[in-house]
């Protein structure tokens, strides 16, 4: 009895300002369930209304930001959060765009360090002529020369 | 007069190796692969939620009668829970399922509970329960603090509760015959 008495003492005193703006800075972090990647301080559903002031409430507990962060997870899993935990396949979220800057500056340095000859375009080969390959074309040259030969 | 010509011959094109041709389509099809795994995983229709393997949540709700009832008082009954709302359009397909089921209650046996969500017009929910039937408690949770519990995002959403108080399973989006039936065998009831 008086646990409940006390409890609805706590629940009825509104929150410090200390208290406030810490609940504040948790609930910018925790994702209204039902919107499309809102806070549940900027939400104007019922859902995050009460989200909002059952967080209240477990901070006036004194309850820790990480209490309460894990306390939304283990209820809704880690898609209620909008900073995802740095672990398990969440990892590849965090170390995904450092390895792409790591291997793309690799990549750079090694273009930029390479000779300038090696850099820059080969000068393409003359290939065969492809009027050589035509037989007419042959058939007209051979003539041509077969006449300038008898004329000389 | 000779001419020697002593132009120097381009070096012919290193041929790349199968390796650096290779490695970037590879690059990209994982890619593509882990994208695909990242889409079918956030789909709504999850095979288990946060609370599968956790015990279920305890609560003392009113009924719309006005009595109150607890999941407590369910110990030792395999229990359906489920969240619904007068204005869910799932809730209205899966309606006459769930009251089929509640048809096969028995004393010590299945109970099936329902928990009204984030829905304030109490006629249109009694008309809901009067329009399909519904003869099981339904219970008012005007502050959401059991659907906050239960991590209840949308409507419906449904729990299996087995008779030692654990979640077993977990439905979200509208229970299909074949979705109840895979629920309820996860806390052994047959459909």
């Amino acid at each position: 009895m008086l646990l409940l008495v006390l409890g609805w003492a706590l629940a009825s005193a509104p929150l410090s300002p200390a208290q406030e703006a810490q609940a504040q800075q948790i609930g910018r972090t925790i994702r209204c369930p039902v919107c499309q990647g809102l806070p549940i301080t900027e939400s104007t559903s019922d859902l995050s209304h009460q989200m909002m002031r059952e967080l209240r409430s477990q901070v006036q507990q004194g309850r820790g930001a990480d209490q309460i962060i894990q306390y939304f997870a283990a209820r809704y899993g880690d898609t209620v959060l909008l900073n995802p935990p740095r672990r398990g396949i969440n990892l590849l979220l965090w170390l995904a765009p450092l390895l792409a800057l790591l291997l793309g500056g690799l990549w750079l340095l090694s273009y930029l360090r390479r000779p300038a000859g090696a850099a820059a375009p080969l000068p393409s080969t003359p290939g065969p002529d492809p009027d050589d390959e035509d037989p007419y074309l042959r058939q007209v040259r051979a003539v041509s020369s077969a006449r300038k030969a008898r004329d000389a | 007069m000779t001419t020697s010509n002593s132009t120097p011959t381009p070096a012919a094109p290193r041929p790349s190796s199968p390796l650096r041709r290779v490695l970037p389509p590879l690059i990209a099809a994982v890619l593509v692969v882990l994208l695909g795994l990242g889409l079918l995983r956030s789909n709504g229709q999850q095979e288990g939620g946060p609370l599968v393997g956790k015990a279920a949540p305890n609560f003392t709700l009113t009924t719309l009668d006005g009595g109150t009832l607890s999941l407590a008082s369910l110990k030792g009954r395999p229990v359906v829970l489920n969240f619904w709302a007068s204005w869910c359009v799932p809730c209205r397909s899966e309606a006459p399922l769930l009251r089929e089921l509640s048809e096969r209650q028995t004393a010590g046996g299945l109970a099936v509970v329902g928990v009204v969500f984030s829905d304030k017009d109490l006629k249109a929910v009694r008309q809901f329960v009067g329009e399909y039937g519904l003869a099981y408690p339904s219970l008012l949770d005007p502050k959401l603090d059991t659907a906050i519990n239960y991590g209840v995002s949308g409507v419906p959403e449904t729990f299996f509760v087995d008779p030692q108080g654990v979640v077993r399973g977990y439905d979200q989006g509208g229970l299909t015959r074949e979705r109840l039936t895979a629920g309820l065998q996860t806390i052994g009831v047959k459909f």
